[in-house]
């Protein structure tokens, strides 16, 4: 019987087992485990790189694709440097990926995370097809914030493939009810740093990041005049940053209430990072968007977004919803004929 | 749907006006005047139309640009690279396009190319002046690569790239569009314009700030000038046949 195989049959053994999960006798798939943190980690700084290239205005320092002035490794001088070296990053990181869905598919029993591998090698290449796009027609704004986007979901799924291959979801034990509405409060931090990131993906490819050059103030007003794009749309990216930091206090607050570690240290960790974020968000308008702050900007976000989808999983894996919401919320039961 | 619809909709926001660049808009011309009468297209005249345009006051002291990003640039320019955009000599302001707005048009355009040459990782000239469909020819001395990359904002937008040193590209804009900005990304430093004209009646200074347009018929015009920092002015002219002079005076701080 071939490991496969033989997992299989473990698994339909425990399968109706009251509580369990059907993975929980898996073996904790050490060396994919690492593989997919290291595709993890390689995104985020994939996301950092991206974000030099247009920091640097240098989206366009190469106008061919997928060759870089038809060679495969043209002079690294000037904008090349940051446009080539996106490319030879997000190369590594679909290698990283191509081979994570190949390991994933040969070794992987769960059909669910087999279905997240080759999600994430899909996105890899839409992302990669996108990136060619953008360049070839000039970095037309709906290609470019697309690529942005996309670049931030695919992180997300790297993190929970990462997550989905770890000690912690293989040997997890039966979820605890979630009396401190952690899960609810994971997911909507997730969502509004998501559409955050939407915002400032929006707003950074169609040259709005200095439309309100001051801080905190805009236009020496609380709300600015709104009477054109750019200044609507830097002003609603500030609001979201609001919103962002409203709903990692409530998420922090939570996870203190869970008293749990495994929610109150990452939503801790997340508070820092907002606050950091906030801070970068601010020294890329003060500074005129020097490259460095408005760089760590774009990488920060991304942490503050994996960080928040972290603890959306997490706590999917290790609460279930408490037992008078689920009662609440379950469909009901068909109504009986009528005699 | 339109982005800005997109982004008006998201805001709930009032329809936004249309960006304008209001910080670029021309100067209000110099002479008021009733509306120009132009000759009829496609014809030329004996007028020649010259003169000088002139800076008074203090110039922006000249940026010293770092180009060690590119080690062939570096060793061309060790000591960094000098970019004055003001650049006045002898009271005369160098760089500025004037052209006439209302000059006849439909004259055939020259079947031979204006030269863009990259140089010493800078652009020659700096202000280039050629006729709608006119051929440019674009080419690269530089012993490293550059992307010749335009940015017009009504003619049809394009990037290409020079990886090679004695690289030609032949490029034309076939609509009348002024002070298109030309840039290459690798070297951000770089930059030069193009204004596309649909008549020859157009002009770029010399050093010293002179001009002169030759060949056009008698008749009321109105003539701009653009520098690419200090922007437009515009002036109403009558010529004559023969010599008529037109001075604009840019003012600095």
């Amino acid at each position: 019987m071939t490991p496969r195989a033989a997992m299989r049959d473990t698994l339909s053994r425990e399968r109706g087992e009251p509580g369990g999960r059907v993975h929980r006798a898996l073996p904790f798939p050490r060396a994919r485990h690492w593989w997919s943190v290291a595709t993890c980690a390689s995104t985020l700084v994939l996301i950092f790189i991206g974000g030099l290239v247009t920091s640097t205005g240098s989206g366009l320092a190469v106008p061919d694709w997928p060759l870089s002035y038809g060679m495969l490794m043209p002079p690294m001088v000037g904008g090349v440097f940051y446009e080539h070296g996106h490319r030879m990053a997000a190369t590594f990181v679909g290698l990283l990926t191509l081979v994570l869905a190949v390991w994933t598919a040969r070794r992987e029993p769960r059909a669910g995370v087999r279905k997240l591998a080759w999600g994430a090698l899909a996105a890899v290449v839409v992302q990669g097809l996108l990136g060619g796009l953008t360049v070839i027609f000039l970095l037309p704004t709906s290609v470019s914030v697309l690529h942005a986007c996309l670049a931030q979901a695919f992180f997300c799924l790297t993190i929970a493939l990462a997550l989905a291959t770890s000690r912690e979801w293989i040997e997890a034990g039966p979820p605890a009810e979630d009396v401190a509405s952690v899960r609810t409060a994971a997911g909507l931090a997730t969502t509004v740093v998501f559409a955050q990131l939407l915002l400032g993906a929006l707003m950074r490819h169609t040259g709005a990041g200095l439309a309100i050059s001051d801080f905190p103030l805009a236009l020496g007003r609380v709300v600015p005049p709104l009477d054109s794009a750019p200044v609507t749309l830097h002003f609603l990216h500030r609001v979201g940053a609001v919103a962002v930091v409203a709903a990692a206090l409530w998420l922090a607050r939570q996870a203190r209430r869970s008293r749990d570690r495994r929610f109150s240290r990452p939503a801790t960790l997340l508070l820092v990072l907002v606050a950091l974020q906030v801070g970068l968000g601010a020294a890329t308008v003060l500074t005129g968007k020097a490259v460095l702050p408005t760089t760590a900007h774009v990488a920060t976000g991304a942490a503050v977004l994996g960080l928040s989808w972290l603890l959306t999983l997490r706590a999917r894996l290790h609460l279930r919803r408490p037992q008078a919401m689920a009662v609440l919320t379950a469909p009901l039961p068909d109504a009986a004929p009528t005699p | 749907m339109s982005f800005r619809k997109a982004v008006t909709l998201f805001a709930l926001a009032a329809i936004p006006t249309a960006c304008g660049g209001g910080g670029e808009q021309a100067a209000p011309p110099a002479t008021t005047a009733a509306a120009p009468v132009a000759p009829a297209a496609g014809t030329t005249g004996d007028g020649t139309l010259s003169g000088k345009i002139t800076f008074a006051g203090t110039a922006p002291a000249p940026e010293r640009v770092k180009v060690a990003a590119d080690p062939k640039c570096q060793s061309m320019h060790p000591q960094g690279l000098e970019k004055q955009t003001v650049q006045v000599k002898e009271g005369g302001l160098a760089h500025v396009f004037v052209w006439v707005k209302n000059a006849p048009g439909g004259q055939p355009a020259p079947a031979e190319a204006v030269t863009l040459d990259q140089l010493g990782c800078e652009y020659h000239p700096h202000v280039v002046g050629v006729r709608t469909g006119q051929p440019i020819k674009i080419t690269n001395s530089d012993d490293t690569l550059h992307n010749v990359h335009p940015r017009p904002t009504v003619n049809a937008e394009f990037n290409i790239g020079q990886p090679r040193k004695g690289m030609e590209s032949t490029k034309s804009f076939d609509k009348q569009e002024i002070m298109i900005p030309v840039g290459c990304d690798v070297h951000p430093w770089m930059r030069s314009y193009i204004s596309v004209v649909d008549h020859p009646f157009f002009a770029v200074t010399k050093d010293d700030g002179t001009y002169e347009i030759k060949g056009l018929p008698a008749g009321e015009y109105e003539v701009e000038a653009f520098h690419e920092k200090l922007k437009t002015q515009t002036q109403t002219v009558t010529v004559k046949d023969g010599d008529n002079t037109l001075d604009f005076a840019y003012q600095g701080t």
